[in-house]
Parts: C-alpha cells; sequence; structure tokens
C-alpha cells in the first residue's frame, strides 16, 4: 500500500470526525473505506460530497450512524487499496469501545448500493457462498420452467461474472430479470401476480415490491436471509424498461435468446449479449470497478415506471426501520386511552379488528379483556413483534397483514370481516394514509360493517399552531371537517365527534385530537 | 430653446415613456406566461400520473375477480372461507 504523504499528513486536507470525511478535493476517484480492516462503505466525492473551504467534504451515511461510536482504525483508500487517502486511528462518537459495524449475529456489515447495511459476498464464507449460488439456480430454474418466462442473471452478479469471473465483493444480493412480452403495464402486472403465486407454491418466501418485482428470500446457513430479486424487462414503444429503475434503448437480440454464463462453477442463463447489457445498466466503464458506483436512471422512466407500478408501500421500507430500531421501544405496552374509551362502549362479547395495529398494544389489550381480537398491520416486523408478545402473554390474537395502498389485500380483507361480526379500531393510522389509502379504508370499513358494528377512529387533529405529530414525516394532522366529507361520501355515517386534548403514539400529551364513531349503512336498511 | 425644439424633445419623452411602458407589459406577460405554462406543464404530468396508476388498479381488480370471485362463486360458505384465506395468503 502506498500512503500520499504530502496528503495524509495534511489533516486539513484529510480528516475524519462524527461528521463525515473532509477529503482534499484533488481525490476524483471512487474511494474505499474500511474499520479496523473491515470494508464499511464506497463513495465517490465529486458526486456524494460537496466543496467546504480548503476540502470536499462527505458526510456518513445515515444507515452508518448509529454504528459510530468507539475507537477504530479508519483507512480511505482506492478501490484496488494501492493508495491510501487516511489511515488513522479515530475516536468517533462516545469513543468507548471498538466501533463495530455489524449485525445482531455478529457478521460484518457495510452500506450497500441504496443506502442500506446488509452483509457483502466478501463478509460470506465459501460454503455459504455456495448456497447462495444454488439457490439462484433454483429460481432460475422456477422461472424459466414453472413460470415459463425467459429469466437470466443480471445486474451484480452478472458483472462479476463477465468482468470477474467471481461474485463482486461489494455486492450483497442476487438480482435476476424475466423479459416479458406484454406491453401493456396492466398485463405486465397480471403476469407477475402469476409468478409470485407459482414461486410461492415453488416453497418460496416471496415479498411483493412493486407491480413488477418481487423479492425472494433464501434463507443460509449462517443465520441471514439473502435477497434474490425477480425484476420485470419489458418494452412500451420503443423503450425497454427493466426494474430496478433502468430504461431506454436496447435492442431485445441483446437479451434473447438467452446465453449462458459460468460463475463459480455454476452455469447460469445471461441476455444473449452480456456486455451489450453491462454497459446498458453501467455505462460504457463498466469494465473499471467501482464500488461507489450509483445508478443515474433516466427521470422519464423513473416517472413512467412509479405511475405504472409502485405507491403501495412508499413508507414500508421507514415503518420498518421503526419497529425494527430504538423509537419503538418507547411505545407504551398497556392499552392506550382509546382504547379503554373504546372498550367501555362495546358490549363485552363484542369483537374487534385493530387496522394498523403497530407495536400492538391496543389489540393485545382488547385480547387480554376477553374479546376476540385481531390485528392488521402492513409492516412484516410490526406483525412479528405482535406475535411475540401475543404468544408470550398466552394471548390467542391472529395477526394479518393489511396494505391499504394495495387493493387485492383490501378487498381481500375486506370480504373476510364481513363475514364476521366485528367492529374496526384504527388509532393514529389515517394520518399515516394519503388519499387514496384512505378512501381504500372508507371501502374495507363498508364491506366489514354491513351488519351494524361501528368503526372507531383516534387521529392527530389539525388546528392554529399546533406541531407535526410524531414520527417525524410518517404522521399528519388531518383536518376532521375533510375526514367527515370523505366518510360521507363513501355512504358512512359519523355518529360522534369530539375534538380535544389528547395523546400521541408515546402517549404523549398532544393538544388536539379527534376521536370519532362511524357506521355504515346496515343490510336491512338496504332492503 | 425655441417652442418646437421644446416639443420635439417632449414628444421624443413621451414615445420613450410609451415604448418603456410597452415593454414592461411585454415582460410582465412573458414572465406570466412562462409561470403560467409551467403550472399547466406540471398539472398535465400529474394528471398523466394518475392515469399510469390506473395500470395498477386494473390488474387489482382483474386479480380479485378471476382468482377469487369466479373461484367462490360456487362453493358453500366453507369452501369460500378456505379459498378467501388462500387467497389472502399468497398476497404477501
Amino acid at each position: 500500500m502506498t500512503a500520499v504523504p504530502e496528503l495524509t499528513s495534511d489533516v486539513a486536507a484529510n480528516s475524519v470526525d462524527d461528521a463525515g470525511l473532509s477529503i482534499s478535493p484533488d481525490v476524483r476517484g471512487p474511494l474505499v473505506v474500511s474499520l479496523d480492516g473491515q470494508y464499511v462503505w464506497s463513495l465517490t466525492p465529486t458526486r456524494d460530497g460537496r466543496l467546504r473551504g480548503s476540502t470536499r467534504f462527505v458526510s456518513w451515511p445515515d444507515a452508518l450512524r448509529p454504528h459510530l461510536h468507539g475507537r477504530a482504525r479508519v483507512a480511505v483508500t482506492d478501490p484496488t487499496r494501492a493508495v491510501t487517502w487516511f489511515d488513522q486511528e479515530v475516536r468517533l462518537g462516545s469513543g468507548v469501545g471498538r466501533i463495530r459495524v455489524v449485525d445482531p449475529s455478529g457478521h460484518p456489515l457495510c452500506v450497500d448500493k441504496v443506502g442500506h447495511l446488509a452483509r457483502a459476498f466478501s463478509a460470506t464464507d465459501p460454503g455459504v457462498r455456495e448456497e447462495i449460488l444454488v439457490g439462484t439456480g433454483r429460481a432460475l430454474r422456477n422461472l424459466r420452467e414453472g413460470c415459463e418466462v425467459e429469466a437470466y442473471l443480471n445486474y451484480g452478479l452478472l458483472l462479476g461474472a463477465v468482468r470477474d469471473g467471481a461474485m463482486i465483493a461489494h455486492d450483497s444480493d442476487v438480482d435476476l430479470c424475466y423479459f416479458s412480452r406484454h406491453s401493456s403495464p396492466a398485463d405486465l402486472i397480471g403476469e407477475s401476480y402469476r409468478i409470485e403465486r407459482q414461486l410461492r407454491d415453488a416453497g418460496w418466501r416471496a415479498l411483493r415490491m412493486s407491480g413488477g418485482d418481487i423479492k425472494l428470500l433464501l434463507p443460509l446457513s449462517d443465520g441471514r436471509t439473502c435477497h434474490i430479486d425477480v425484476f420485470a424487462a419489458f418494452r412500451v414503444g420503443e423503450t425497454f424498461y427493466q426494474l430496478g429503475n433502468r430504461s431506454g434503448r436496447i435492442p431485445t437480440s441483446a437479451i434473447l435468446p438467452t446465453s449462458t454464463i459460468e460463475l463459480h462453477g455454476h452455469h447460469f442463463p445471461a441476455p444473449a449479449d452480456p456486455e451489450a447489457m453491462l454497459a446498458f445498466l453501467y455505462g460504457p466503464g463498466w469494465r473499471v470497478p467501482d464500488p461507489s458506483f450509483k445508478y443515474a436512471d433516466p427521470r422519464e422512466g423513473v416517472r413512467r415506471l412509479d405511475g405504472w407500478l409502485r405507491g403501495f408501500r412508499t413508507h414500508m421500507g421507514r415503518w420498518s426501520q421503526f419497529f425494527q430500531g430504538e423509537q419503538v421501544g418507547a411505545v407504551p405496552r398497556q392499552g392506550s386511552d382509546f382504547a379503554r374509551w373504546v372498550h367501555r362502549q362495546l358490549e363485552p362479547r363484542d369483537a374487534v379488528a385493530d387496522l394498523g395495529s403497530g407495536s400492538g398494544r391496543d389489540a393485545l389489550f382488547f385480547a387480554a379483556r376477553g374479546r376476540r381480537s385481531r390485528a392488521y398491520d402492513f409492516s412484516r416486523p410490526a406483525r412479528g413483534t405482535v406475535r411475540k408478545r401475543a404468544s408470550r402473554r398466552h394471548l390467542q390474537l391472529d395477526v394479518h397483514p393489511l396494505i391499504l395502498g394495495e387493493l387485492r389485500t383490501v378487498l381481500a380483507v375486506g370480504a373476510d370481516l364481513a363475514r364476521e361480526q366485528r367492529h374496526l379500531y384504527a388509532r393514529h393510522l389515517i394520518g399515516c394514509l394519503d388519499e387514496a389509502e384512505r378512501h381504500n379504508l372508507w371501502l374495507l370499513a363498508r364491506m366489514a360493517l354491513r351488519g351494524g358494528h361501528s368503526l372507531f377512529l383516534e387521529f392527530a387533529a389539525l388546528g392554529e399552531g399546533v406541531a407535526e405529530p410524531v414520527p417525524d414525516g410518517l404522521v399528519r394532522r388531518l383536518d376532521p371537517k375533510d375526514v367527515s366529507r370523505e366518510i360521507a361520501a363513501a355512504g358512512g355515517v359519523v355518529e360522534h365527534l369530539e375534538v380535544g386534548p389528547g395523546e400521541d403514539m408515546y402517549d404523549d400529551p398532544d393538544p388536539r385530537v379527534c376521536r370519532m364513531r362511524v357506521t355504515w349503512r346496515r343490510q336491512e336498511e338496504d332492503r | 430653446m425655441t417652442a418646437r425644439r421644446i416639443g420635439s424633445v417632449s414628444n421624443a419623452r413621451a414615445q420613450v415613456s410609451v415604448r418603456l411602458r410597452r415593454g414592461k407589459e411585454l415582460y410582465r406577460r412573458t414572465r406570466l406566461g412562462a409561470r403560467t405554462l409551467r403550472a399547466r406543464v406540471e398539472a398535465l404530468e400529474a394528471e398523466v400520473q394518475e392515469q399510469r396508476q390506473l395500470n395498477r388498479r386494473i390488474a387489482e381488480l382483474t386479480d380479485v375477480v378471476a382468482e377469487l370471485l369466479i373461484p367462490i362463486a360456487d362453493r358453500n360458505e366453507e369452501q369460500a372461507r378456505t379459498l378467501l384465506e388462500d387467497y389472502r395468503k399468497n398476497l404477501v
């Protein structure tokens, strides 16, 4: 390793502190940051930083910050580690102990290309790497033979196979694509639904990320889960689209018929012209390793893909982080005041469905009082927390997913609840929803409450000089008049409305909270 | 200065003043036009995005009809419940 004395000894030019890195503006290319020899992050100063005095400053990624407490030998080098720009023992944050960027099982983590912490392939032992490759092969066979789509290896694994003959050290997941013959987005989405069902029937655990991409979860023997993304690729008019967010011009002949590529002794289907695909994905400089590479996806293409395929899980990632992080610990566990208020109004044997149950405090409150209680939430970590707490307390509680931005789950849950006699309960839910999601909630309530039960709502209400509720950016205040109008337009009747001081989700005082009881027309009244 | 000359200077000043006013008015309309055009383009982009979102809604409704309502049509209550639960489990 060659140190660059005139730079590393110049503290003003290259330094590391709690805020981030300050690098000489002469440093242009991609850089790799290691802590005590462990790779954690890549950056390109000219793209990721800003000039600040005589240096270029790049702040630490948000995902990394919670780990930056203690001491570590911080090294900032080029990707080949031939040139060192900084190499010193540094004290960050609390300064206590050694800095460790690891998961709860102690496995090393690094910042991936979308800013999340993930386990890189370089931190994976050969046996587990083999499991990933076998799993990748199985997914491709299921797609090509079971689902009958032209699936192929793509993105990082393709790049590694073609350029290096190996998995890329800094990569952390597997990306597969399939070329769809559909040019209508509606048909493409319908095909993706069919593919998802067939993959589940083949034994995969799958998550739907958008109308055109599915994430398969491959459990590994080291305790973690490898994500295998299955992305749709398709043409609309002259433009080729490939999920994540790529769009542009590439002839179909560069993709089909698929070729075969070898990676660590495994053979996988690949695009017909892998190099043309790599140039399409990464630009003409794809042969030069750049761990800090970020996609510069065409803006118009991203807008189209967002409009056609996305919109039902916009905040799911942030809520999942919330339910997996420290903030959820501050949410009280006992039932809320609103839950007690509702409980007093119900008959002893009335059943309740808690929509947007979060940590489950109120669903568990109702179950503990002998009610048939059910919890619905769109966040997988939240549902996991509720199940654990119910199990620990030996309480009977069904927990189900409900994604209010996804009409299929809304209709399926509505149809399910229509067969039951349950009140609906939604505390601090509607402030988290956009207009389309609220309309789906009223639709669900209309389906579920035909038998005369009620929807109980509590939400932070708009008012003069009142601060936005917490968590920041995930909840907002609503005008009770607007909510009443929406409910009336959906056929509901607001039987009770009160606005006054109440509590937020942490049970801290909120000066303006609205409570409503809403009914929908009983079936008999329709006859 | 002769009266004719005074009149001539006065005319020239009036003409300059009229031209300045017209120029300002033209500038104001151009700025307003640009803002209006921008607002119209933004509104059009939002409308196009709304239409794009219908694709997912169409696919969702088609899926519910084809995969749930049709199979459920001639089942008994117990079979209908099982079908509904299976459909729901395969969604997320």
